[in-house]
This record gives structure tokens, sequence and C-alpha cells, in this order.
């Protein structure tokens, strides 16, 4: 059987080992409890979207998901695999990539630097230069600037620009379009989706329902540490208003 | 949409006019202006890193805007310190915890009325006008325990008794449901409810909306650190620009939408 | 950048269409520092004129300034680079850079001198393996906790830890007995260029130091490594999240800090002989290098450093000063760091919330009847002391009274620290500056007649000092105070006691007349003394005990906690901070008033910087915030003293310096104090703490777990033990029954439909 066979063959069968598997997962910050037993499961190739206000877990969740944030109760698989309490630097070896919200870059380091901490996944220095320069023409043109002198949207491409070059078995995101204009949202997003296409696993939480929804395959919405409801993309966001607006 | 509930007439008690603050030449707010009357609740809304914490962090004086003015009863107060300015009645609370945890509770309230006898001369006795506040926040029983170690949604509490033992005038409260089941949620939303009966001005950010909208006469709603609309909760839940705002829509321009004052 | 900060960035995006440019409102800052510079420029010239020695300025001469300011400079450099290496990327700032220096110079001579290895080797085993050894063992053993204790205790630990290295230095070679280390090529190996006579040794430190500049830049910049030692200045955690590991960074900047120690310290022996304290001490001139780095820029670091080497050797070579600032050239580092504090941009009361705090176990107030009662029991004790009926041979002779006359007298200048560093949480390394600028005012003023005002004297005019120390203080906050401190104090050291009108150094004889009180005449060392100290004491300790749960205390506590919030209250944090200083140096000054009576004579010996500190760190390990610590401090420095004097075993020799250090350092394991813990043991025995047995018996009952031989047998069998058997019989039957796998069972959750 060939590589391309399995591959095929996989995605025919739907998901059946998921990429990531969370199961009653309670978690917090010293004895603050934010979630408060979640379920979640991303298949392979699939790209779920994660809605929901603030405070209703999100970002939590997604720590869980890294390793910065050690769950109290319940299990975290990554294919599979129990990963409850793997240090975050184990886990994005093991190839979980989250882009954290509000740029994840090093602002007192060039762009090139800060491509070279992509380094640390296995994957070569001139691959991930090639890489996301190719996907980000611009930040060619940057890579001996320092990345806190970068407009928004460049610091979020070079940031997204670490999951897309460094092949993770899972991307994590994380409110990718806080702050930036909606062209912008729009150009990351469809760098997004071209990955998405290219079978990669992706989880993004968003507060934005919109500007993901061309490329989300499920969406689940949060509210109150749990999630409460999971489905198709466009009738979670439209249902979404209401959660936002009324709190309900 | 200059709909309020309490009528035209009404002079602002606290005024924030065209607030400016920028963080290395990028702005957090630009030409922001809130205001509350005696006796109303206002809310203040918007996605994150909106600039809400920001426009209480100027209006209670713990940064200095770029531009604009702080202006309480006509008065204005841009260049006074934090100090004065909580002795002239401006009281705040915090969205992360700013209680004094190696006090108990009725301690940190106390600290509180203690400083209030340096401006008002009405005779007190502190440590039982602290216990009567702990009882009207309804946390009484956790008088004497360190803040330290009381969970958050009391210690919360605990920030709010400290606020209102300063006997304030204007009382701007960061996200007050935070950490607080359904119960204490009603509760405090009758609290604040009844201090506004009493005269008092409460500004508020909260992402809670079924409180926002259950509790306040009027909203400004904040993005990018613009005010792009304002009015009754009713008005501002249809507001296309708000819908935008919270939705990330192209539905319409960002720009223009602010309301003259 | 801030969060803030970032999301700022973000919202320009769509700022970029707007038409209005907000006008700035406040002064830049700049021109603050502008003014000030100027002014502290003209002051040097001023200075310079005024003091100008007359040596010709020549090629010589200025070359010879030049070429030994910059091989001192460049030691300061290195040093300086390690302390900034580590404190960025482990956020801790080692205050023993200087004495780890010192410890490796010794090692190293050790191995040269002692059992003559060849130079090349010594140096490779120390710089290259020992050293990096150490810093790695210390990361793990002590550092790595430090990471989120609060501030008061990481620079104690640290210093602690300077302590501990000059002690064990101190045992394991004597050190305060003069040494010469022979440079690498002999003591007169020099060549001359234009009329400069360079010697090797000075032109191989230049050189090596300009070889660290290069090796730091090039790791920081071109290894990956070191791209993820600058990566974790900005973001530990996101770091860990690119897969880079945050404990091996930390390691790495110990062992590069270590061994730049080591060099710093191994280059510099020949130039200041091998001395302890003297190599200790380089660790201020690396200070105020950081500190023209802002702790952060390697540039400025050694930018500062040279500047400061150049300085020094200036002021030797061109400028003569009277006897009293005959030190100013080992001042400079001083006034330096003074100014850079000065210079620094007021930090901003910041809303930090409090999730650092949380969970910690807060402590039950003591209240002044158990104060009383504590110090009606230590008088007693006292009492049977002075009166001979303690079973101890040698305490109530003279020495042993003029030990807890030692006793107490510490005990009091600790006290000074209590409410300052223990309530409003301002870290102060200097009580002993003030003390002993309380005790010079007594015995100019009173100390000859022994007029008790002299005492009150010595309080009321040592205050306004604090509230200059406080200067500095009240715009800054955490680690810049803490250096501020300690540039006060060893600005007082050189500069202030050092002046014949301050203390007389030729004046013999006792300068303290018996104090009378009364009728009463107290020598100061005196058993009538000694019971006289034990009641100023204990009033002290009652008073602060009250002052505690007065509103002062409660504010100052309030302060400690969030200045944001206590200023939202109406708390003027300023008008609080200067009062808790003025308080503090004026109980200090009372302190040093009382010692100098004990002691009769003054000299400048005893208000040392390095003196000063195993006094604050036994303070802090009895734990700060309360005054009983400072009995447990007055009777640990006399221990130590008395251990050392019963036992002449040489590896005792330095345990008064020894014995705090590894105290403090050892403080990392329990920073809540040790007379709270002590006092927790002890609680329960006291009549009235009917809350303490319960809660004592609540523990006990929590950690017994019932065992299945001890049931009904060596305690009653009760229902909720029978319960509880219950419940584990059902689950080990669970458990056996045959293809039942119970903790799967247990991990079937519902899950959402996709």
């Amino acid at each position: 059987m060939t590589r391309g066979d399995a591959d095929s063959s996989r995605a025919r069968v739907g998901p059946v080992a998921p990429v990531l598997e969370l199961h009653g997962v309670r978690a917090g910050y010293g004895q603050i409890e934010v979630l408060h037993g979640v379920d979640l499961s991303v298949a392979a190739g699939e790209v779920l979207a994660l809605f929901g206000p603030n405070g209703a877990g999100k970002t939590t969740t997604l720590g869980v998901c890294s390793g910065q944030i050690r769950p109290s109760a319940g299990s975290v698989r990554l294919m599979g695999t129990m990963v409850n309490g793997a240090r975050p630097h184990a886990l994005a070896r093991a190839g979980v990539c989250l882009i954290p919200e509000g740029r994840g870059i090093f602002p007192n380091l060039t762009v090139r630097e800060n491509l070279r901490m992509a380094t640390y996944s296995g994957v070569a220095y001139a691959r991930v230069e090639e890489r996301a320069f190719e996907q980000f023409p611009r930040l060619a043109e940057r890579r001996t600037q320092l990345a806190g002198t970068l407009s928004g949207g460049e610091q979020q491409m070079l940031a997204i620009s670490r999951g897309l070059a460094t092949d993770p078995a899972l991307l994590l995101l994380d409110e990718l379009s806080m702050g930036l204009a909606p062209m912008i949202v729009a150009e990351l997003y469809e760098r997004v989706g071209e990955m998405a296409a290219a079978g990669l696993s992706i989880l993004i939480v968003e507060q934005f329902a919109q500007s993901v929804l061309g490329v989300a395959d499920r969406a689940a919405v949060m509210l109150g540490g749990r999630v409460q409801q999971v489905g198709e993309p466009e009738s979670i966001a439209a249902a979404l208003g209401g959660a936002y607006l009324d709190g309900h | 949409m200059t709909g309020t509930m309490t009528g035209d007439g009404r002079r602002a008690r606290l005024e924030a006019r065209g607030v400016t603050v920028r963080f290395g030449g990028l702005a957090a707010l630009s030409d922001a202006s809130v205001d509350v009357r005696a006796g109303e609740v206002v809310g203040l809304i918007g996605p994150n890193g909106a600039g809400k914490t920001t426009l209480f962090d100027v209006i209670c004086g713990l940064r200095a805007p770029d531009a604009g003015s702080v202006v309480l009863e006509g008065a204005d107060i841009t260049g006074r310190s934090v100090h004065r300015r909580a002795r002239l009645g401006i009281a705040r609370t915090f969205q992360k915890l700013e209680v004094f945890g190696n006090l108990s509770a009725v301690d940190n309230v106390r600290v509180a009325v203690e400083m209030r006898r340096r401006w008002d001369r009405s005779p007190m006795r502190p440590l039982a006008e602290a216990a009567a506040v702990l009882e009207r926040v309804g946390i009484a029983a956790v008088a004497g325990e360190a803040v330290a170690g009381l969970p958050t949604g009391t210690a919360r509490l605990v920030e709010l008794a400290r606020a209102l033992a300063t006997n304030p005038r204007v009382l701007l409260l960061d996200e007050p449901s935070s950490g607080l089941d359904d119960s204490e949620t009603s509760e405090v939303a009758g609290l604040v409810r009844s201090l506004c009966d009493d005269g008092l001005a409460v500004l508020l950010v909260e992402h809670d909306m079924s409180f926002v909208m259950d509790i306040c006469e009027r909203i400004f709603v904040l993005d990018f650190g613009r005010i792009i609309a304002e009015g009754s909760p009713q008005d501002v839940r249809v507001d296309p620009a708000v819908q935008a705002a919270y939705l990330g829509t192209e539905a319409a321009p960002m720009n223009g939408h602010r309301q003259a004052p | 950048m801030s969060p803030n900060a970032s999301d700022a960035v973000g919202r320009a995006e769509r700022r970029d269409t707007a038409a209005d440019v907000p006008r700035r409102r406040r002064t830049p800052v700049p021109v603050r520092q502008a003014v000030v510079l100027s002014g502290l420029a003209v002051g040097a010239v001023v200075v310079s004129a005024a003091s100008w020695a007359g040596t010709p300025v020549t090629v010589g001469n200025v070359g010879g300034m030049v070429v030994v300011g910059l091989s001192l400079g460049a030691i300061y450099a290195v040093s300086a680079s390690g302390l900034v290496v580590v404190y960025t990327t482990t956020g801790v700032f080692n205050f023993a850079q200087g004495a780890v220096g010192m410890y490796w110079a010794f090692v190293y001579w050790e191995l040269r001198v002692n059992r003559g290895w060849p130079a090349p080797v010594a140096l490779a085993l120390v710089v290259l393996v020992l050293a990096p050894l150490g810093g790695v063992l210390l990361d793990r053993a002590v550092m790595r906790r430090l990471r989120n204790l609060p501030l008061v205790l990481q620079l104690m630990v640290t210093v602690g830890l300077m302590v501990a290295f000059m002690g064990i230095a101190a045992t394991q070679w004597q050190g305060d007995r003069g040494r010469t280390v022979l440079p690498f090529f002999g003591h007169t190996g020099s060549f001359e260029v234009i009329g400069v006579t360079v010697t090797w040794h000075r032109l191989i430190t230049i050189l090596v130091a300009a070889a660290i500049a290069l090796l730091l830049r090039l790791l920081l910049f071109r290894a990956r490594l070191g791209v993820a030692m600058r990566a974790v200045v900005d973001s530990r955690s996101l770091a860990a999240l690119n897969g880079a590991n945050g404990e091996a960074v930390s390691a790495t900047a110990w062992a590069i800090g270590s061994s730049l120690a080591a060099v710093a310290g191994i280059l510099i022996a020949p130039e200041s002989q091998l001395v302890v304290d003297v190599l200790t001490l380089v660790v201020i001139d690396a200070f105020a290098a950081a500190a023209v780095g802002r702790m952060r820029s390697l540039p400025w670091t050694f930018a500062g450093a040279l500047l400061l080497g150049v300085g020094q050797q200036f002021i030797r070579r061109f400028l003569s000063f009277d006897d009293g600032f005959a030190n100013m050239h080992e001042a400079l580092p001083t006034i330096l760091l003074f100014v850079v504090v000065i210079l620094l941009p007021q930090a901003q009361l910041r809303a930090r919330g409090v999730s650092a705090q949380l969970a910690r176990r807060t402590l039950r107030l003591t209240d002044v009847k158990e104060s009383t009662v504590g110090v009606a029991a230590l008088f007693m004790l006292v009492l049977a002391w002075t009166g001979g009926t303690l079973p101890f041979t040698d305490a109530w002779s003279s020495v042993g009274i003029n030990r807890g006359v030692t006793m107490m007298v510490t005990a009091i200048i600790m006290l000074s620290l209590v409410p300052l560093t223990g309530w409003a949480g301002q870290v102060s390394f200097a009580p002993l500056a003030f003390a002993g600028v309380g005790a010079v005012i007594f015995a100019k003023i009173t100390g000859d007649t022994g007029s008790a005002y002299g005492l009150v004297l010595a309080a009321a005019l040592t205050a306004p000092v604090g509230a200059l120390m406080a200067l500095p203080a009240v715009r800054l906050q955490g680690l810049y105070l803490a250096l501020a401190s300690m540039a006060f104090a060893r600005g007082f050291e050189l500069l202030f006691f050092t002046q014949t009108a301050v203390i007389d150094p030729n004046r013999g004889g006792r300068q303290f007349a018996p104090l009378s009180i009364g009728g009463w005449e107290l020598t100061g060392t005196g058993r009538g003394y000694l019971l006289a100290l034990t009641v100023v004491f204990g009033a002290m300790v009652t008073g602060l005990v009250a002052l505690r749960r007065s509103r002062w205390g409660r504010r100052w506590v309030a302060m400690k906690d969030s200045e944001a919030a206590a200023a939202t209250l109406g708390i003027n944090v300023i008008e609080t901070k200067v009062a808790v200083f003025v308080l503090s140096a004026a109980m200090a000054g009372f302190g040093g008033a009382l010692f100098g009576l004990q002691v009769g004579t003054l000299n400048v010996l005893q208000f040392e910087l390095l003196v000063g500190l195993p006094i604050v760190l036994l303070l802090v390990v009895g734990g700060v915030s309360l005054p009983a610590a400072a009995l447990f401090g007055g009777v640990n420095t006399v221990l130590f003293i008395v251990i050392k004097d019963r036992w002449d075993y040489s590896w005792l020799s330095a345990l008064e310096v020894l014995g705090p250090g590894i105290m403090a350092v050892v403080m990392v394991l329990n920073p809540a104090g040790a007379v709270a813990e002590i006092g927790r043991g002890f609680a329960r025995f006291l009549p009235w703490r009917a809350d303490a047995r319960a809660a004592y018996a609540a523990e006990v009952a929590a950690n017994r777990e019932p065992e299945p031989g001890e049931l009904g047998l060596s305690r009653p069998f009760t229902a909720a033990d029978m319960v509880a058997t219950e419940r584990a019989l059902s689950v080990a039957n669970e458990l056996a029954r045959p293809g039942h796998d119970g903790a799967a069972a247990a991990m079937t959750v519902e899950r959402p439909a996709p």
C-alpha cells in the first residue's frame, strides 16, 4: 500500500483516531476553575472552530491542549496518547503548534530570529524560511527587521508562519483576527484554508464567527467553561449573536 | 441615538471628553467620550482589547491621557493624582483582582473607611462601618478571613465593598460579575440598582451581556478605542455597527459611527 | 510588550485612515533627564577643578589612566554582563555575582599557587568546567524555586548566597589575610607604547573582555540557543510553545553567568589582592555598570563599566581629596548607581492582579495582650540570667552580659526593618547606616554627659535621613530600591563615616559616658543596661504589635499588596511610604545610639554594608513581618558567636557570616519564616489559644489514614471508619471481578454528537 492510499482511505473512513480529544477536562488558575468538564475532539484533517464570548474558557482550553495549563481532571489525548501534564516544549516538539492570542511573536528578535525559533520543531531552518516567505512574501522584505516594529498584520503573519512552515500535527489558533482589519484577517484565513485543504488538523478559537466560516468544517460554542453546542458552522454562527449580546 | 430614560435635562456627574491614549504611538483610545449622570447605571461594552479598562484607568487617574479630559461635576480633574480623585469621590474595582491579600476582609474595607476620615468630617466608627458595608454586600460571614484565601467571586465582592466604603459619587466597576455564580450575580445587580436609587453614578464594564442589558440604562460600545455606538440596551443590541464589531462582519464601515457628544 | 501595547499594535491598522493626531500633553522625559545630567556634569567639573591634584596632563599620565581604567572597566564589564545575562533570561537578580567570582578566584589561586598547577590547566578547569557546573547546580538547587517567590525573598536569598560564599571562602582560606596573586606573566612583564607602560596582565584583561563581548554577541545573535535565551526574555511561555526548553535555557544562563563571574574574579585578584570582602564588593561596580544598561542592554553595560573604570583612574591620578573623601574613587560606582536610579523614569502605578499571592497561608495577628505576656516572660528570663540563676557558667560573666547586650541591641536595630520591609514591602539593606548616623548624633550631642535626651534626639534626627533615602524609593519599586539602599549604605560607609568631623579616628577612649536616667547610672556593658534594653525592646515590640493593628499598619500592608488599589481609596502612596521610611530610620538611629553606648568608641568598620547584611538576613529568616523575629535574629547573632567561641574548630571560623548566609538560602524552602513555624507549633500550648488547638487537632486527624491493622485497636472504631472500610472493600470487589476494567468505566463520558 502506498502512502497516498493510506491517506485517501483514512479520509474516506472519517475521523477514527482523532488528532485531539478532550474528555471531561477541568482546569483553571490556582483555586479558580475555569473549565468545568470540556469534551471536544478534532479529527484528522478537520478544522474545528470554537466560538464563545469572553471568559467562556476558550483560551484556557487551548492552554490545556498546548500543555501550558495542567488539567485537574479529565484526559487530553493527542492521536490516542494521553498527554495530561506534558510540558509545553515537549508538546511543541511533538507537533502541537499554538499561535497564542495577541501576536505570538518575540518583539525584540528579528523576523529571521523568530523563524529560527520555529526550528525547535525539527524542521530545518532553510525550509522554514522558504515556506514562510513563499506564503507571506511581505515577510521576506522585512527579514532583518525587529518583529516588534512590524505592523499588526505582519506580526500575525509571522506568528502563523511558524504553524504553516513546520508541518505540525495540530495547529491551534487563538483569536487570530483580534485587532486586525477585516481585509488582513481574510488574507490570513485564506492561508489557513490552504493548509486545511492540504490536510492539516486545526482548532480555531474566534470571537468573530464570520471570518472563519469559509474555513471550518465544524463549529462549537463554549459558554461558562463548557462546550454547549457542536454543529454546522453556519447554524452555530447564526445562533451566536444571541450568545454574545444577550448572554444566553 | 441619544435616547436615554433619565431625560436630557440632568447634568452629567462624570464625563470623559475626547480621551486619547497611545501606547508607543499606537492608539488604545482615540477621542472616546462617555458620561454618567447621578442615579444612572451606564454600561461600557466592546470586544476584547477595545480599550475599556484603559478608559477606566484614565478616569481614576492611573494613566494620564495623551489628549482629552476627565470632568467630575463640571470641574476638570484631569491633572489630579489618583488619591485626590478618590477623595473627590471616584471609586473603582479592578478586572484582575487588586485586593489586599494579607489583610482580612473586614480590614480591606476598614482601610478605605479610615482613609475617608481625611476628607469626610462626619463622625464614624471605622470597624462598625466596615462590618456594615460587608453586610450590605452580603459577605459578612467571611469578615475575619484573609482575603488571599477567599474564592475569586468573594474576593471580588470584597473589592466592591472596599470601593463602596469610600462613599463614592462615581463608581467604576470592571467586570463585577466575573467569577460570581448566578445568585451572587443577581445580588450584585440588585445592589448596584439600589445604590443608584441613592443617587450614585455607576459606570461598568462587563462581558455578561444579560447582566449589562438588565441593569444599564444606557450603553456605550467601544471598539478599536472608539465609541461606535451609544444608547439604550435595545438600540445597541440591534445596531449594525455593534453587531459588526462583535461578529467581525464587514456589514458596516468602522469609521463615522461615533456619536456627537 | 504588555498585553495592552500589543493590542494597540493591531488597533493601529484601522487608525491609519484617521486624520486626527492628538497632541502630547506631558513634558517628554528626556528633558528632565537632560537637566539632571547637565547638572551632574557641571557638578563633576566643579568638583574636579576644586580638587585638582596638579598632576601634569601628559600623554603618559592620560594614557596610563586610560589603560588601567580600561582594564579595570573590562573586568567590571565581564562581571556585569554575567549579571545581565542571568537577570534577563531568568528574572533573578544575582546579588552573589561578585561573591561567586571571589570564590572561583580563590579556587584558581588554590590550584595555581598552592598546588602548583600550570596556569592554563587551572584556568580551563575553573572557568570552563567548575564554574559553569556550579552555576547549573545553583540553578537546580536554589534559583529555580525563586522564580515565583515575592521579590523581597528573591533578593534576600541571593544576598544570603553572597554572604554564604563569603563565609565559605573565609572558612576555607582565612580570606581576610592579604595575599597577592601573580598576574599571568609575572609581576613586571610589560611593554611600552608611546610612553605608556602597559603590563601584559592589563593587555590580556582588555583582550579577554573584548573576546567575551564578541563571544556573547555571537552566542546571542548567531546560535539558536542564544536566540532562545533572548526569546525567553520576551516571553517565556511563547518560547516553550516554540519548543524551547525554558529550564535548559535558564541553566545555560546560570552557567554562563557563573563562568563570567569566575573570569572577572580571577582577573581582578592580581589588581586588588585576594581578599574576600574586596572581591565580593566588585559586585557593586557590576551593579552600577548593569544599571547603566538598564539591566538589559549588554553594549550599554560594557560602556558603563568602561566609563566607571576610567573614571576611577581619573580620580586616583588627577584629583586629590581630603582624608574624609579619600575613598572617592571607590565610591564612584555607588554614586553612579544612585545617579542612574535618579534618572530612571517614574515607575507607574499598575494594577498587577493578585494571582501570584493567592492560596498563601496568612498569619493570625498577635494582639497586644499576647505580646505583653511574651515580653514579660522574656524579661523574667533575662532577670534570671543577670541574677546568675541560669545554669550556664559563663552566661552572667561580663563577657556573657556583653553578649546579651549585643543580642538586644541587634534585635532593636532589626526591629526597624519590620514595618519597612515586613509590612510596607520596601527592601532596605541600609539599617546599619541609619544606626551609625544615630550613634554619631548621640555621641556628638549628649554622649559625654550621659543624658537620656540624646537617645530621643538620635532617633529624631536620624528620621530625616530616612526621608532622604525614601526619595528614590517613592519613585521606584522592587529591585532598584534594593540597589539604591545598597548604594546608600556603601556610600555612607565610604564617604560619611570616614569624615573626621563624624567619627574622629584619632580620638581614643570612650565617647559615651554612662547613661543616667532618674538617678540610675547605666554603663554600656552592665547588667542594668541589659535589663533596661530588655524593657526597651519589649516596649518597642509591643508598640509595633499595636501599630500593626492600627490604621497605619493596615495602610502599609495594603500598600504592599496593591499600590494601585491603595491609591484609588484615597491613600497618598508617597506620603505613606515616606512615613514608614522615617519611622524605620528613627528606630534604627535609636538602636544605633544604644549600640554606641555599648561599644563606647565608634569606628568606621562598625557600620559597613557587609556587616549589616547578616543582620538583615537573620531577621528575614525569622520572618520579616513579625516583631518577634527580631528576637530570633538577635539570639542567632549571638549564638553563632558563642558557638564559635566555645568550640575552636577551624571550620567554625567564619560562622557568624556563614550561618546567616546559609540560613537565608535555605529559606527558599520555608518562605514564611522560622518564627511563624515555631509559633504555629507552640501556639496550642498557650491557654487562650483554643483555635490553635482545634487547628492542630484537625491537622492530626487529616493526616491519619485508617490502617487495617490499627482499626479498633489503638483507637475507637467509629461510624466514619466503617463507611470508609465499606467503600474500600466494594471498590476492591469491583476491580477483582474478571473482565471488568474499572478505570475504563470511570473514563466513559458522554461525548457531544459530532
